[in-house]
């Protein structure tokens, strides 16, 4: 039972990044390599907000005790606004170089968050991080955070879905399909794409949020690019085409990750073996699927019918 | 007076030292508001760079282009065409993940298209102005009983006219069409011709790039003729037709053949 | 002062050691035209059979560097035939994304037979040199040799052997490349072998002047990415330059900030290239 709960848990929330880099990769044609940096802006950013002021051994400077709500609410101002800084100087690179930068982007950002202590205690991270009590609810903690998690991947693709059903995400389309015929209908590309690039960074810093309540704690470790990897394989496995492959994608990772994890080991180096064993099994389906996209086939026998 | 819609002056494009466009002088050329220019010249004279350098989709070495008095210099291909320049390509391109109304409706100005109008749902009356709009255009063309189909069912002529749709739908100033008959039939061809009569008596202004001179010069008001990049004849196309230096550049042998 | 010098030096060894680990990475770049993140494990491939063999198995440092790099030369040519020539058409982007897979089950397969913790090898601890003033290594010293050496055999390589000029043929147009009758698949594979082999140099250095543990090797893509990035994923020549610019960039930081700070400035530095001049120090540019 936890480990389906933690399953559901986890799996909305990095569901939420995989249907961002979705609108991100399969609609706007952008490879953000640093989707991470998202997350971490918001989960940090929502703890500074709700922390209480520093006192004793804390080396960090802003703690601004505000509600929860503050906090998420800032979490999304967070994400957006590093989406901006990012973006901006770096979305007419194209391709692999958009890559590059968002990736090495996020790297930046965590190097910064394990040195300058005063941001969040260093590699020690921020922990004890407040989070709303859920008992006026009469449910566990574990039931309402999962069902919070899960609502935000669905407000998050229904909101996505919206979105691109309308004349705006028709013009997307054809920007994905046709660079330059776009632009003989007037489209402006780099615009759009920022757009596109801006508003899929928001749902990712209120998972950041959702993120830092469940864990209660905030460090660098839990922000590497291993996170991205992460979401990448998940956005292949679900097939790049459709927000449910996406979070089915997702699920499907994660169910995997925590069912190994839940299985008793007798010694330290067969947890070890074990969790590498999840790593070459990730990695082997990862490659098969992009090599033979069983996804974009079925899709394709769609279409043709 | 009344100012040249588009006045293209000392245009110079070279290509990795080779002179594709203008030569040493430039190339110059004015059109009129309601002219229906017929841009011809043998392979490589080239004309499509020129399209190009007009529609911003390149950008020239030196020398400018003023559409209706506004330097087009800095201008990205989407403000161009936001200004009022439309044009279809020589390889005709379609949007394959929307439906044949789409790509017509996809080209209309719409101030549904924003994400706002996406999240509160305000889209919906401008859609069915422009779905309207673009399946009358799409009649006018003839793909009235393709607008639901997908466009990779279409042929390569009906693709060329499904652009066309696309660029009339945005009711530009001036229209410069690419090649409009290569690999089309000869029934299309008809109708694509009775088009362009259409348009040019609606008083609009159209400059067509085309192999096919029969069809041009029947049916253009003015003439210019590229070779080497550089203007080497312009005038009526009865002009043309007597002028011995486009005879021997280009009518001769085509003549002959 | 001296001090100053002394990270300019140490920057300079760093340096040699990033243009062998990218020299390979971009070359597969240039002539497969993607990303190929899994050079990165093939560095720790390298260094932990050095290790192996030396530590493990007793040998002497020399052969078991030889067979690290033979053995992951030919590991990159199996990769590259059975993993990535089959989905060429898929493009740069699903290549790029796959070897993110096969980091994957690389690292993941590292860390099975090998495990966690910090190993060094067999050898003797490391002798130290007074050069006017300033100390450096004996393997500080191989480092800097086997990348001049390995730099210069390249280059003659490249020049004055007919692979090598089908490499560079296919590198700078391979459409032309391939009309003009070179055999594209066997440049391919000849790329893979040397591309590849030169990431065993690299990880041969690595084991010479690191402590290893398993995770190395993610650490080294990030400053892989940093100098082909900075030399612009087109030159070979460049790399040597960026190599050493963020080489030298990275320790002679330590001496103004905080030494956490040095992966960053190797990005530091990417980022204002790239805003710069987004085409690379070999300004080729791409479209």
């Amino acid at each position: 039972m936890q480990t389906l709960l933690s399953i559901i848990m986890f799996g909305s929330l990095f569901g939420v990044l995989t249907l961002s880099l979705n609108l991100q990769y399969a609609r706007g044609g952008m490879i953000n390599f640093g989707t991470v940096a998202y997350f971490a802006a918001g989960a940090y950013v929502y703890a500074i907000v709700t922390q209480e002021p520093p006192e004793g051994l804390d080396q960090y400077l802003l703690g601004l005790d505000a509600p929860w709500w503050a906090g998420f609410l800032a979490a999304g101002v967070a994400s957006m606004a590093f989406a901006i800084l990012t973006g901006w100087p770096t979305l007419r690179l194209r391709g692999e170089y958009l890559a590059l930068t968002t990736f090495a982007f996020a790297e930046m950002l965590n190097s910064l968050l394990i040195n300058e202590r005063r941001i969040g205690n260093g590699t020690v991270g921020l922990s004890n991080v407040e989070r709303p009590d859920p008992a006026a609810l009469g449910l566990p903690d574990s039931y309402v955070y999962a069902g919070a998690a899960f609502l935000l991947m669905i407000a998050t693709a229904l909101a996505f879905r919206r979105l691109l059903a309308s004349p705006y995400g028709r013009a997307i389309d054809a920007i994905r399909d046709d660079e330059t015929a776009a632009q003989a209908i007037g489209k402006d590309i780099s615009r759009l794409r920022f757009q596109v690039f801006v508003i899929s960074a928001i749902p990712i810093g209120f998972a950041g949020a959702l993120y830092a309540m469940i864990t209660t704690l905030v460090s660098p470790e839990l922000f590497s690019a291993e996170v991205t990897f992460l979401v990448w394989i998940a956005l292949v496995l679900g097939g790049e085409r459709t927000l449910v492959g996406a979070m089915l994608g997702t699920m499907a990772l994660i169910g995997l990750q925590e069912l190994i994890r839940a299985i008793p080991f007798e010694s330290v180096r067969a947890a070890e073996i074990a969790a590498a064993g999840e790593d070459i099994v990730t990695g082997i389906l990862f490659i098969i699927i992009l090599r033979w996209q069983p996804f974009e086939a079925l899709v394709r026998r769609k279409h043709a019918e | 007076m009344t100012r040249d819609l588009l006045v293209v002056d000392r245009l110079i494009k070279r290509f990795g030292g080779l002179k594709a466009v203008g030569g040493d002088t430039g190339l110059s050329f004015s059109v009129a508001r309601g002219t229906f220019l017929g841009l011809i010249g043998p392979n490589g004279a080239g004309k499509s760079t020129t399209f190009n350098l007009i529609s911003g989709v390149l950008k020239p070495d030196s020398g400018a282009v003023l559409l209706d008095g506004v330097d087009l210099a800095k201008a990205r291909a989407s403000e161009i065409a936001s200004l009022g320049l439309g044009r279809t390509f020589q390889t005709p391109r379609a949007f394959p993940s929307l439906t044949v109304l789409d790509n017509v409706v996809v080209g209309a100005h719409n101030d549904g298209e924003t994400i706002g109008s996406a999240i509160f749902g305000r889209w919906r009356a401008e859609e069915r102005r422009l779905r309207d709009r673009a399946a009358s255009v799409l009649a006018r063309v003839g793909l009235a009983d393709r607008v639901n189909d997908h466009v990779g069912n279409l042929s390569g002529g009906e693709l060329r006219m499904l652009e066309v749709a696309r660029q009339l739908v945005r009711d530009p100033k001036i229209l410069l069409l690419d090649e409009p008959t290569a690999g089309v039939d000869p029934s299309l061809q008809a109708k694509l011709s009775n088009i362009l009569v259409d348009l040019h008596a609606e008083g609009r202004t159209l400059i067509v790039v085309e192999h096919n001179l029969h069809f041009l010069l029947r049916i253009a008001d003015s003439v210019v003729v590229l070779q080497n990049g550089q203007l080497l004849s312009q005038g009526t196309p009865g002009e043309i037709k007597a002028d011995e230096k486009v005879i021997t550049a280009y009518l001769g042998s085509d003549h002959a053949a | 002062m001296t001090l100053l010098a002394q990270y300019a030096l140490t920057g300079v060894v760093t340096g040699c050691f990033l243009i062998l680990a990218t020299i390979g990475f971009s070359l597969t770049r240039q002539v497969e035209g993607f990303l190929n993140i899994a050079h990165a494990e093939m560095l720790g491939v390298s260094a932990f059979i050095t290790w192996g063999l030396n530590a493990g198995a007793g040998w002497p440092f020399i052969p078991s560097a030889v067979v690290a790099i033979v053995v992951t030369a030919f590991l990159g040519l199996a990769i590259g035939r059975i993993v990535y020539d089959p989905m060429r058409r898929l493009g740069p982007a699903v290549l790029l994304i796959t070897s993110v897979g096969v980091s994957y089950v690389i690292a993941g397969v590292m860390h099975a037979v090998i495990g966690t913790g910090i190993r060094s090898l067999d050898m003797p601890l490391a002798t130290s040199y007074k050069l006017f003033g300033l100390r450096i290594s004996n393997y500080q010293i191989a480092v800097v040799a086997l990348a001049v050496v390995t730099g210069l055999s390249l280059a003659l390589f490249m020049n004055r052997t007919r692979t090598g000029l089908a490499i560079r043929a296919m590198s700078s147009n391979p459409e032309l490349a391939a009309s003009r009758g070179i055999d594209v698949r066997q440049t391919s594979r000849a790329t893979w072998l040397i591309g590849s082999g030169l990431a065993g140099v690299a990880g041969v250095m690595l084991a010479l002047i690191a402590t290893l543990s398993t995770d190395i090797a993610f650490n080294q893509i990030l400053q892989i990415l940093a100098v082909a990035i900075l030399a612009g994923l087109g030159s070979l020549y460049s790399v040597i330059v960026a190599g050493l610019i963020v080489g030298l960039a990275m320790d002679m930081s330590v001496y103004f900030i905080p030494a956490g700070y040095r992966p960053l400035i190797a990005f530091a530095v990417v980022i204002l290239a790239l805003l710069i001049r987004p085409e690379g120090l070999s300004g080729k540019a791409r479209s």
